[in-house]
This record gives structure tokens, C-alpha cells and sequence, in this order.
């Protein structure tokens, strides 16, 4: 078995005098999944683009192996790639489709359509082969596209957001057959973007944070999770984003800035004083009527089973998750309790000291 | 009220389709005629006003020295315009690909500025050119020849086949080509295996304004050609300066027009199906 | 793929520059020449020629005579073929016919016509004045009064080419989204107040388009002018490239000619720029 690992170093784009990379540095290993997470123009299709071969890099390069990657054109590069637009080729059948690859490398046509119609059948769509994509669903487009990318075979499979344009059911359905149909590709390096980070944690064995072209962290989703490097990160990861105050600690007492203090929570207490930034998921907020923190709810968005809250409290704005429906009115004064002990604390300048 | 609205409409509709078609119907009408029909005044109906007679039609393919004998200058017209059409559309299409999907830079030049100097050809008057291109056939040998035709054809028709087709380009998603390339086509190959049959209806469209365009030139055919060559405007025209023979006259201008007659069939499917939209702007 | 993409491109551009590049070069050097019948090739007499084109007073005539034909036959054309095009939109039976009949002039070869309509403008044989007689209308001199030959031609343009002008506009129309229309016909806008208020701002883009577009076209009229009137009676309807022909190709002043040419153009190119820009900041400009 080949070691295939995908290297880049330094490698940077601008277009039209935005950057849309900056510098990235990363290593990519056969056999495991990789998700980019990220907000729009984080520059994650611009990533993909490249590994691609679409765009060039203004620095840097990509190996492959140990193999010079970057300067090779677009069809001699080993890799497959799924747009979020569902691309498909509307002159031809489904079926060939997804022979097109295959017919392209030299594979007869019988041979080419047989493994086509054994493709199509993984991905759900045996008994449509003969329509035209634009005779089949969103989901069904995507499927066709999916099982063009696994036709080629590649090392590199690129997924630039697939689900982002099909509807909240399709995507969990998706998800679930994609955890299938990556496990049994044990020599092919899957890229998959996204901007949802359920998804991206679901999914990969790993995950890159791109923010503004720049790589903030890679890492297992738990430890990115955990342990996110900076205030960024922490905010990117988590949905909705990590509430982040500004404070200081001084004389083994937690302060927030508005002037209400806490107990140190046990990590902490290695932390020198002085001026930090402290984070707390919204999740970790709890409301109860002896909650030390009083706030006025300012929006109210009640979905499926949980309620998320934005309010505006003695400590500073801050959003709340919580279990079950709560039908709060626009200016409903509520307490909130925060547990010092789930806290996060960043340097002022961003970086993580100490995590629960 | 709707019902005198809707009255206007077609009164306008019939009057405007009567303007149209009257010049054809009075071509087709003088066409059966003799000298007799002609010189006592203006006769519509044959039968009732004049005698038919098939003579200005048989004139045309009489190939003795007093006919009119317009069988080759149609073929001469067919092999010129379908000859520069063919190639303005292969030069246009390929060049209008490139246009849309890569940039080309040489000094301060942008995609937008060749784009605009293929299409700004139009506005070159026919007589500007004609001087030029009677001394630049006559250096190649080629005045008054086929080959030389199509050489000057391609300069006018080059420029409609970019001008439909960089719009038409536009309109196809550029992730297609993309694909094409990841699957493992070269920029050529994606461009003829998937591009390509995405855009027939807009090679259609340009190949059909590029025939309309070719076949009714009049004015290269003119000042180019002298003896061994004659295109079928200019045989026609030639008959308006002798003793006019109206019925001949008729009976070939109908012939010369009747074969892009079929033309305005497609270009109206192309434009009921909406496929003109995004061709031409 | 850096050297791939000028297999695209580089086939047509280089034809088009070797096809027009090297005869626009070659009029703008014979311009500086007095090439004619009695001195035939290439000699230097620097802007002797262009001197003499200023003072050209039947060029600068036929200049504004063409000016004034183009503009208001194009105007013409504009408002026949998007009358047209509105009427056999929606809503009107045999429209697909009625379509194609209104195309057919396009597909017409110019001369042909203008020889078909010579016939008919014919002052005793044709059926012009024929029809006109059966009304009680005088015989009109056609072609050979000043004001009526101008008529002619025009006549003859707009029949010509009014089917173009419709052609671009009616596949603007067939590509306008339902929505405004729609949302016009709630608000209870009858067809007046729905055609200023939504399809004439929503057809503005092509509107301007055609109008350039045509523009362009008609500043090269001279085919029907050969035809018909051969620029008479005397200069009444000679237009510049009519005026050039006569002095390049006819009595061969190819050195006179060919400035009168290169000015020609640039006058062209200029107007048609202004032209289309003030088109495009009154016709879209006001809702930006």
C-alpha cells in the first residue's frame, strides 16, 4: 500500500486583492477524513480549489508523496471533487454520468457502464440511469455527482459543502451514508468543508479551522472541541457562537468587567493576574430563579425541542441555549446561573491558558 | 372596451403583416408575367388582370447566351456563405470559449477589450474595407476568385459568431468545464465533449446570423468579383441596369430569397424557446 | 493550462487582426497619398488629402444626410418592431405565425429588395401610385423628388430592418421574469401604466442594445441608396459611403477616397460612443 500523505506548505492566494490564504501549512494522511470548518469566505473553497489544481497558488506548494503536486494541470492530478452546486453534465444520462471518468482514463465503455451501475447503486439510485440530471431532485443530483467523484477512483476526494443546498432532512440522511460510503475508502484522503460544525465534528477524524485564509487549528474534533486555540476558533466551533467576556483576575477572584465577580473555578488558579478574556458555551448557561446574573431577554428563538436566547445581562450580552420550549415575551427579566468552573480563559490577545 | 382593444391589436397586427409581405406577393405576382402585363400599368391577379406565363422563370436556367442563367451564381453564394460561415463559427466558438473562461492580458489589454475589438468590427463601413481588400486579394492572387470571398466573408461574420456565442458561453456554468478537467478531459477536450453540446442551440443561433449575414452580402461581391466569379445579389442586381426584365427579375429575386425564407422557421423556434435570450443582448 | 488557453483564442484573433488590421493600416497610408488615375500607386503628400475633405462641402452634406437617415429610420424601426414585438408577445392567436412572417424581411438580401421595391415605386408601371390612383391620390415622383426619394429610402430601411429591431426585442421580452407583470396586473395597472411603469424600465438593458446595435448597421447605409436612387435626384440621397464609393471606385481618386474614408470612420466610431452613452444614462441611468 502506498503512504499517500498530502503535504502543503506556505501556501497562499489572493484574488482581486482579497487574501483568500495565508500562509497555510498542513499535513494530510490516506485513509482518514477531513473536515474544513469555517464561515463563508473563509476561504475554504479556495483551499479546495487549489488542492484541485483550479487555481494556482501565488506561493507555496502542495506534494503528493513526496511528489511535486502543485504545478501539475487539473486532469493528470489524482483527485475527485463534489461541488455544493449540483454539477452534473446535462447532455448526458445518469449512467454515463458517471462512466464519464471512467471512459476518460481509458476503461472500455461495457466495463466503464458496468461499474457505473454498481456506483450508482451505493449511492441510492439504481432504476434512474437512464434519465437526465436535470429530470432528478436536488438530493438525487447530488448523488450522481457523489458517485461521479467515487468513479474516478482518486487518492484525494474534495467535497466543497454537498449538503449545503439540500434541505434539513436530506442533509441528515446524507450524513449518515457518507460515515458508509468514506469507511470503505481506505487509501483515498477525503477533504470535506463545511460551515456547520455538527456536521464537520460528525464526520471527520479531523478538523481544520480557516479563518480569514489563515489555519488556526487542526486537530481530533473532541480536542478542537476542548481545547480550541483562540477565541476565533472558540467561536467558530460552537453553535452558537462561545459567549466571550472581557475581565480580569485579581487576588484569586474572578472578575468581569461590568464589576461582578466569581470564585476562581480550580483551573484557573495557576493563571498569573491580570487581564484575560473568559468564554462559556451557550449550552453551559442555566436558567434558574436563583441565578446570581440578571437579564432581559432581547430575542426569543424556540426550535424543536430547545430554545435559544439572547439577553442583555448585568455581565454583558450573552446567549443562552437551554432544553425545552420556553415561550419567553421581548423583555422578560430572567436570572441566569454560570457555573465559574465551565468558564474558558483567553489571553487578551486571544489565545487559550486554561480550559475546563 | 377589451373588445376595441382587441380590435386595434389585430388591425395593427394584419396592417404591419400586409406592409411585410405585400413587396414578395407583388415579386411573386410579376414573376408570371409577360412584357404585356408589365408595360400597361401595374396588374395584380393573373388570369383576371393579366395572361401567366412561366417565361421569367424559365429564363433563369437558360444557359444560352440571352438568358439569365442564375444556377451558378447560387452555387457560387452557397459554397461562399456556408464556406465563411463554417469557419467564423469554429474560429468564433473557440475564441469566444477562451474568452469567457480564461483572462488574457497583454499590457493594458483585458478580456473586455478583445471581447469589444471582435465585436466593434461592425461598425467598419463596407467601403472603408473595400479598397484595401481589392488590393490585398490582388496581391494573393485571389481577386475574383471563391477562396478570396471567404477570406473577406470571415472579417464580416467572425465578429457575430464571438458577439452570440461570448454571451452564450457565459450563460453555461464554468464548474461543467471544471468537472470535465477533474474527470480527466484537457481544457480542448472539455471544451468539445461537454461544453459544446451544452451550447448546440447557441453554435445554431450564430451559425444561422452568420448565413443571413453571408448569403444577403451584396456590396464585397460587388467590388471583388468581375467575370469568373459572380455571386447570386450581384447577377441579380445586374439585370436592374439592362432593359428591365421585370418577370426574370422577380422570379430570381424570390429564388434568392426563398432559401432564408427557412431560416426565419428556426430563428423563430430558437426564439419562442427562449434560447435567443441569452445569445443575443 | 497557461499555453492551452491561447489555442482558444489566438486562431480567430489572429485572422481577424490579419483580415482588418492590415487593410485599416494600408487606407490610413494611401490617405497620405495622391494614388488616382494619373498618378497610380504610393507617393507622400502628407494630410493634403484631409485638408481638402474639410472643405468637402458634398461629404460633409452627405454626412449629415446620413445622419439624419439613420437616426430616424433607427427611431422608426424602434418604435414599429417594439409595437410589433408587444402585440405578438402573449395573448394574440397564430402569434408563432405571425412571428415568422415578421422576420422574413431580415432574411431578405437588401439589394434584392431595393430592386424588387424600385418596381414598385416605378412612377407609371408600378403599383405604388397605382394603388394610390384608386384612392384619388396624385402620382407621388417617387424616386426622383428630393423630399419623396429620402422617403423611399427610409421606406425601404425600415422594411428592411424593423424585423431586427423586433427580433432583439421580442426575445427580451420572451426572457422577462413573470413576477412584475404579475404584481402590475394586482395592482390593477392597466396595459398603458404596465408598459411605462414595468416592461419599458425592465426592457431598457435591451432596449439600448438594439438601438446601438442598429445604429451601427444603418451609419453603413448605401446598398438601397445604389439601388434605388443612385444618390439622386442629383446628391439628394447619396449618403458618405455612397460619396465614397463614387470617388474611390468609380473615378478611382483611391488616395482622395481613402481619407475621405479614414475620417468617415472616426466620425463613426466617435458619435456612435456618445451615442450609446447617452443612451444608456437616459434609458437606464434613472433607475440607478
Amino acid at each position: 500500500m502506498l503512504a499517500v500523505t498530502l503535504n502543503a506548505e506556505n501556501l497562499s492566494v489572493s484574488l482581486d486583492g482579497t487574501v483568500h490564504l495565508d500562509h497555510v501549512d498542513f499535513t494530510l494522511a490516506r485513509g482518514r477524513l477531513y473536515t474544513v470548518i469555517g464561515r463563508t469566505l473563509a476561504g475554504k473553497s479556495t483551499l479546495l480549489r487549489v488542492i484541485a489544481g483550479l487555481l494556482e497558488p501565488d506561493s507555496g506548494r502542495i506534494t503528493l508523496d513526496k511528489r511535486q503536486f502543485s504545478g501539475l494541470p487539473v486532469w493528470r492530478r489524482d483527485v475527485a471533487m463534489v461541488y455544493q452546486q449540483f454539477i452534473n453534465y446535462p447532455h448526458l444520462s445518469v449512467l454515463d454520468n458517471v462512466a464519464f471518468p471512467l471512459r476518460r482514463r481509458g476503461t472500455p465503455k461495457h466495463e466503464a457502464r458496468r461499474r457505473a451501475g454498481e456506483l450508482l447503486m451505493r449511492v441510492g439510485l439504481e432504476g434512474f440511469e437512464t434519465r437526465r440530471p436535470s429530470q432528478l431532485s436536488g438530493g438525487q443530483q447530488q448523488r450522481v455527482a457523489l458517485a461521479r467523484a467515487l468513479a474516478k477512483q482518486a487518492g484525494i476526494l474534495l467535497l466543497d459543502e454537498p449538503l449545503v443546498n439540500l434541505d434539513y432532512k436530506l442533509r441528515e440522511q446524507f450524513r449518515e451514508e457518507f460515515r458508509g460510503l468514506f469507511a470503505g475508502q481506505a487509501d483515498m484522503i477525503v477533504v470535506y468543508t463545511t460551515t456547520e460544525i455538527g456536521e464537520a465534528m460528525m464526520l471527520g477524524h479531523e478538523i481544520l479551522v480557516l479563518h480569514e485564509g489563515r489555519l488556526l487549528q487542526m486537530g481530533r474534533p473532541a480536542d478542537v472541541f476542548e481545547r480550541p486555540a483562540s477565541t476565533t476558533v472558540a467561536e467558530i466551533v460552537n453553535d452558537p457562537p462561545m459567549n466571550l467576556l472581557d475581565g480580569h483576575i485579581a487576588d484569586n477572584t474572578l472578575h468581569f468587567s461590568s464589576g461582578m465577580g466569581a470564585t476562581l473555578p480550580l483551573h484557573m488558579v495557576a493563571l498569573p493576574p491580570g487581564r484575560y478574556r473568559f468564554g462559556i458555551r451557550a449550552n453551559d448557561l442555566e436558567m434558574r430563579p436563583d441565578g446570581a446574573i440578571g437579564g432581559e431577554v432581547i430575542v426569543a428563538e424556540v426550535s424543536g425541542s430547545e430554545t435559544f436566547l439572547h439577553l442583555d445581562t448585568a455581565i454583558g450580552p450573552l446567549a443562552v441555549k437551554c432544553e425545552g420550549i420556553h415561550p419567553l415575551a421581548l423583555r422578560t427579566q430572567v436570572r441566569l446561573a454560570l457555573e465559574p468552573e465551565r468558564l474558558f480563559a483567553f489571553s487578551p490577545e486571544g489565545g487559550l491558558v486554561a480550559a475546563p | 372596451m377589451p373588445g376595441l382593444y382587441r380590435t386595434l391589436k389585430y388591425a395593427a397586427v394584419l396592417l404591419w403583416s400586409a406592409f411585410v409581405v405585400a413587396p414578395l406577393l407583388w415579386a411573386l405576382t410579376t414573376s408570371f408575367k409577360t412584357i404585356n402585363g408589365v408595360t400597361g400599368g401595374a396588374t395584380y391577379i393573373p388570369w383576371l388582370d393579366y395572361k401567366p406565363s412561366l417565361e421569367g422563370w424559365r429564363e433563369l436556367f437558360n444557359t444560352s447566351g440571352t438568358g439569365v442563367n442564375i444556377g451558378q451564381p447560387f452555387i457560387d453564394s452557397a459554397i461562399v456563405t456556408l464556406g465563411a460561415s463554417a469557419i467564423s463559427l469554429v474560429l468564433g466558438t473557440l475564441a469566444a470559449y477562451g474568452l469567457s473562461r480564461f483572462t488574457y492580458r497583454a499590457g493594458f489589454i483585458r478580456n473586455r477589450d478583445i471581447v469589444f475589438f471582435f465585436i466593434s468590427q461592425r461598425i467598419m463601413p463596407p467601403i472603408v474595407l473595400a479598397i484595401p481588400f481589392f488590393l490585398m486579394l490582388k496581391f494573393l492572387g485571389l481577386l475574383d476568385s471563391i477562396p478570396g470571398l471567404i477570406l473577406v466573408y470571415i472579417a464580416l461574420l467572425l465578429p457575430i459568431a464571438v458577439w452570440v456565442m461570448v454571451d452564450f458561453f457565459n450563460n453555461v456554468p464554468r464548474e461543467i468545464d471544471e468537472m470535465a478537467m477533474l474527470d480527466g478531459c484537457t481544457p480542448i477536450g472539455a471544451f468539445i465533449r461537454v461544453v459544446l453540446p451544452n451550447s448546440l442551440p447557441g453554435v445554431v443561433v450564430a451559425g444561422l446570423f452568420c448565413i443571413i449575414f453571408g448569403w444577403n452580402d451584396f456590396f464585397f461581391a460587388f467590388t471583388l468579383t468581375f467575370t469568373r466569379t459572380q455571386l447570386l445579389p450581384v447577377a441579380i442586381v445586374a439585370l436592374n441596369s439592362t432593359v428591365t426584365p421585370w418577370w426574370s427579375l422577380s422570379a430570381s429575386s424570390l429564388i434568392s430569397v426563398a432559401p432564408l425564407v427557412v431560416v426565419a422557421f428556426l430563428v423563430e423556434k430558437f426564439l419562442s424557446r427562449g434560447t435567443l435570450a441569452g445569445a443575443i443582448r | 493550462m497557461r499555453g492551452q488557453k491561447y489555442i482558444f483564442l489566438l486562431p480567430g484573433l489572429l485572422v481577424l487582426l490579419a483580415i482588418i488590421l492590415f487593410p485599416l493600416l494600408f487606407t490610413i497610408r494611401v490617405s497620405l497619398s495622391a494614388w488616382g488615375v494619373s498618378q497610380p500607386g504610393l507617393n507622400w503628400i502628407g494630410i493634403e488629402n484631409y485638408v481638402g475633405v474639410l472643405r468637402d462641402q458634398r461629404f460633409w452634406q452627405a454626412m449629415v444626410r446620413l445622419g439624419f437617415l439613420a437616426v430616424g429610420t433607427v427611431i422608426i424601426e424602434y418604435v414599429l418592431g417594439f409595437s410589433m414585438a408587444l402585440l405578438v408577445w402573449r395573448d394574440i392567436r397564430f402569434r408563432r405565425v405571425f412571428r415568422v412572417l415578421f422576420l422574413v424581411p431580415m432574411m431578405t438580401t437588401p439589394v434584392i429588395m431595393a430592386v424588387i421595391w424600385r418596381t414598385i415605386f416605378h412612377e407609371s408601371l408600378g403599383p405604388a401610385n397605382d394603388l394610390l390612383g384608386r384612392i384619388g391620390i396624385a402620382p407621388v415622383p417617387w424616386l426622383t423628388n428630393e423630399t419623396m426619394a429620402m422617403v423611399s429610402v427610409m421606406i425601404v430601411e425600415i422594411w428592411l430592418w424593423t424585423p431586427f429591431m423586433f427580433l432583439l426585442l421580442l426575445s427580451g421580452l420572451l426572457s422577462q421574469p413573470r413576477e412584475p407583470f404579475l404584481a402590475a396586473a394586482i395592482d390593477g395597472a392597466g396595459p398603458v401604466r404596465t408598459f411605462f411603469n414595468v416592461t419599458f424600465p425592465l426592457m431598457a438593458p435591451i432596449s439600448v442594445s438594439a438601438l446601438v446595435i442598429r445604429l451601427i448597421e444603418a451609419s453603413k447605409i448605401m446598398e438601397t441608396v445604389y439601388v434605388l436612387t443612385s444618390g439622386g435626384p442629383g446628391t439628394a440621397t447619396e449618403t458618405a459611403s455612397y460619396y465614397i464609393y463614387i470617388r474611390g471606385l468609380r473615378d478611382f481618386e483611391i488616395g482622395y477616397a481613402s481619407s475621405l474614408s479614414i475620417t468617415y470612420l472616426i466620425i463613426m466610431i466617435v458619435a456612435l460612443t456618445i451615442i450609446a452613452k447617452v443612451l444608456v444614462r437616459t434609458m437606464i441611468g434613472k433607475q440607478a
